[in-house]
């Protein structure tokens, strides 16, 4: 089967037809890994380039996004089947004190078209939830977007709060948010930053090869 | 003689709506509120709208505001809300179209003026933009630029307010983190202005608290609309919604949205207290669908703007806007161009509380520079609004006539009498000739822009308050800071 189409269609964003050609490429006994390789992600590797490039916007990458999830959600109980290992699982949230969604939201959105489980846990998110859901999820991300001034140190409190219960070896933790910085991410201990959707799924990759 | 009909037009004029168009929006957004609703998260805001004949979702959060308690609100929010300095003069009257400009809030980082480096933002950052704002002429009033990483976290709003209130006696736009903040905050203008009652008499401050687009009302931001709405504290109660990605992409779709924001916003106000002093409004733009920041220079938000301006006029309420931003990170030739543009349609709109004067880096840096440039724009602007006066005496006739053909008017009494009014005078915009401008060092306009900077920061003292009202203020701030540590 010609898994070009299915890569197309999630070029266009068309979350429907990429879960059918999805579906029906697992029907016609096409397999997983190829489904996922040169269906999929190969799509999504020229939604990433020609956005880089400046020539796909924001709106026309997320909704690629969102059908490289719609995708993966039909592939994924093969792909357990197949013991193959999902991309990653991350529990993202915007930590104590901080209601700022958007670039949170468009992260999530980023993580999902690349094949991340993403745990969104929302707005406002004391360290302890954090803790928690380490605790009882099996990530091996968690990423915080902060975007104050004030709740920045939540940050670094929410990674103390990780040592204290034993998990911070478990997981990498990623930070952004536009008042975050790189040296500000160095300062608090966090294994990565990300500036922006992009080089937060750029970062995550990276981060999960070394976990 | 006998004139009919004669018009006069004391400024240009300028529409980006029709009335037809402007009541479209106005109706599309009671439509939004009665048929959408907006999320309210805040218990006694839900009960007043409720018992008011608003409609409540089952689970106590979505609420749907009938058009009659919209119509209502807009009868008795005031029609103007007149903001005065520390020293009780009436110097800003948000009414009907007059424009006045002011810096903007909170920024994370400051483009240091001596090192030229973008850095965290420090305490001492607010007290100079402070002198500043109160040295220049055009700067009407001021909010701060900036949220110092110097200061104990839970106080900063405090001390942040203490930093403007100290060091420029111009009205104040405060943020402040929550309703404790935000008590702590009038206990201190209170005390400038000699007492509660005075600072009601002269309204030194005046609140700044966002909904969060798209149509949700957060607990925090509503606990202190309605704190300031019962102290009868004026508040600027407006979002700052981002078309394409927190509201529609269309310009009609977006002011739909922020305008229902700031209605269901004054609705809740004026329930708490009629009369209750209100600018609706809002820091309205794009987002930009390349890199996903919030534009602050593209002109779709100086259009949007001057549409919201329109349909505050319409209302009749104040309204606040923002001009004198740029997404530049430095002061350069684009922070120029988006200076400009926006003061000039800002002034052109009437919108009345114009901020952002002196942000760079799409709102999450301050620069003094970019502050100090933008006062020269709004003046070269203040020109242009006084647009032209046609009268028998500027008409000229007879002095044209003395001349003749061929002459010149330099030595005419006419001229004498008319340039200095009618010419505007530059400071820092370069008029040199090449030679004298190369003897004055070969400057650019960036160059002179951080020269005054130093000069006003070196040379300009702010009138102080009386040492007492200092101490006063100190211990409002240590008598909150020993509670919390407790
Ligand atoms: C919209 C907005 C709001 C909206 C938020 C609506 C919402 N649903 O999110 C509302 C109106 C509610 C709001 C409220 C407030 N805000 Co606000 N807000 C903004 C604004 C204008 C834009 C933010 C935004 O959405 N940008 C677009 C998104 C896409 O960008 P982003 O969030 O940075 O995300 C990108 C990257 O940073 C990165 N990223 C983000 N998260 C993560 C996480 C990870 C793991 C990674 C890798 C990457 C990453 O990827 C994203 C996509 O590219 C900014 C100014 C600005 N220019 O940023 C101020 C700003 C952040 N707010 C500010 C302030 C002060 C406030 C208030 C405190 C004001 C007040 N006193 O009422 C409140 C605080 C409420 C609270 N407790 O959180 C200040 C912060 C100042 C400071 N020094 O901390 C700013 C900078 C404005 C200013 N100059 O004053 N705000």
């Amino acid at each position: 089967m010609d898994l070009n189409e299915l890569g197309e269609s999630l070029i266009q964003g068309e979350v429907d037809k990429v879960a059918e050609l999805t579906k029906a490429a697992l029907d016609k006994g096409v397999e997983v890994q190829r489904i996922l390789n040169e269906g999929l992600l190969a799509g999504m590797d020229v939604v990433g380039q020609r956005f880089k490039a400046d020539e796909l916007f924001i709106p026309e990458v997320l909704l690629s996004a969102q059908a490289m999830a719609a995708g993966m959600d039909v592939l994924e109980p093969a792909l357990v089947g197949a013991g193959l290992k999902l991309v990653g699982k991350i529990a993202l949230g915007t930590v104590k004190g901080d209601i700022h969604d958007l670039g949170k939201n468009m992260v999530a959105m980023m993580l999902k078209g690349a094949g991340f489980k993403v745990i969104d846990l929302g707005v406002d998110i004391p360290p302890e939830k954090f803790v928690e859901v380490v605790e009882k999820e099996e990530v091996q991300l968690v990423g915080m977007s902060a975007l104050l001034t004030t709740t920045a140190p939540a940050m670094k409190t929410t990674i103390q709060a990780l040592e204290e219960a034993g998990l911070r070896a478990r997981v990498k933790v990623i930070v952004g948010g536009a008042i975050v910085t790189q040296a500000f991410a160095d300062k608090i201990g966090a294994d990565a930053y990300g500036e922006d959707a992009i080089a937060a799924v750029d970062k995550a990759r990276t981060l999960l090869s070394t976990v | 003689m006998i004139k009919s009909s004669y018009t006069t037009y004391a400024t240009p004029r300028f529409r980006i709506l029709s009335d037809d168009q402007i009541h479209e929006i106005h109706l599309a957004s009671l439509e939004v509120l009665e048929r959408t609703g907006v999320e309210v998260l805040d218990d006694e805001a839900v009960e007043l709208l409720r018992s008011a004949g608003a409609r409540v979702s089952n689970d106590g959060k979505r609420v749907r505001i009938p058009s009659y308690l919209v119509e209502a609100a807009l009868r008795t929010a005031p029609k103007r809300v007149t903001l005065c300095s520390r020293n009780g003069e009436r110097t800003v009257p948000l009414e009907d179209k007059k424009v006045f400009f002011g810096t903007g809030s909170d920024t994370p980082f400051i483009l240091d003026s001596f090192t030229g480096e973008r850095r965290r933002s420090k305490l001492q950052d607010m007290i100079n933009a402070a002198i500043i704002a109160d040295y220049l002429a055009n700067i009407d009033f001021h909010m701060g630029l900036g949220l110092p990483e110097d200061v104990p976290a839970e106080t900063v709003d405090r001390h942040q307010f203490r930093a403007m209130l100290l060091n420029t006696k111009k009205p104040l736009v405060f943020t402040a983190h929550d309703e404790v903040g935000l008590s702590d905050i009038i206990e201190m203008a209170a005390v400038a202005m000699g007492s509660r009652e005075q600072l009601r008499q002269k309204p030194l401050i005046c609140l700044y608290a966002e909904p969060t687009t798209p149509l949700c009302h957060s607990q925090t931001a509503v606990r202190k609309l309605l704190l300031a709405a019962k102290e009868m504290i004026p508040v600027v109660y407006t979002p700052a919604p981002m078309s394409g990605a927190t509201a529609p992409a269309t310009m009609a779709g977006t002011l739909t949205v922020s305008n229902a924001e700031s209605l269901s916003g004054l609705v809740i106000g004026q329930l708490a207290q009629k009369g209750a002093p209100a600018i609706i409004g809002g820091s309205i733009s794009i987002m930009d669908m390349r890199r996903g920041i919030n534009c602050h220079g593209a002109p779709e938000q100086h259009l949007l703007s001057a549409a919201l301006a329109s349909i505050a006029h319409y209302y009749g309420i104040p309204m606040f806007g923002a001009a004198g931003r740029t997404d530049s990170k430095v002061v350069d030739e684009q922070a120029a161009i988006e200076s400009a543009l926006s003061c000039l349609t800002t002034a052109f709109a009437g919108a009345n509380l114009v901020h952002d004067v002196g942000y760079v880096g799409s709102g999450l840096t301050c620069s003094y520079d970019m502050l100090v440039m933008s006062d020269e724009i709004i003046a070269m602007v203040k020109r242009i609004m006084e647009g032209i006066e046609v009268t028998p005496d500027t008409l000229a006739l007879d002095v044209i006539d003395k001349v003749g053909p061929g002459g010149n008017f330099l030595l005419q009494q006419h001229t004498r009498n008319y340039f200095k009014k009618e010419h505007w005078i530059p400071e820092l915009i370069d008029r040199n000739t090449y030679d004298k401008w190369v003897q004055l060092g070969s400057k650019t306009l960036g160059q002179r822009v951080n020269e005054k900077v130093k000069r006003i920061l070196s040379e300009y003292l702010p009138e102080p308050l009386a040492k007492e009202q200092v101490s006063e203020i100190d211990a409002v701030i240590a008598r909150r800071e020993r509670s919390k540590a407790d």
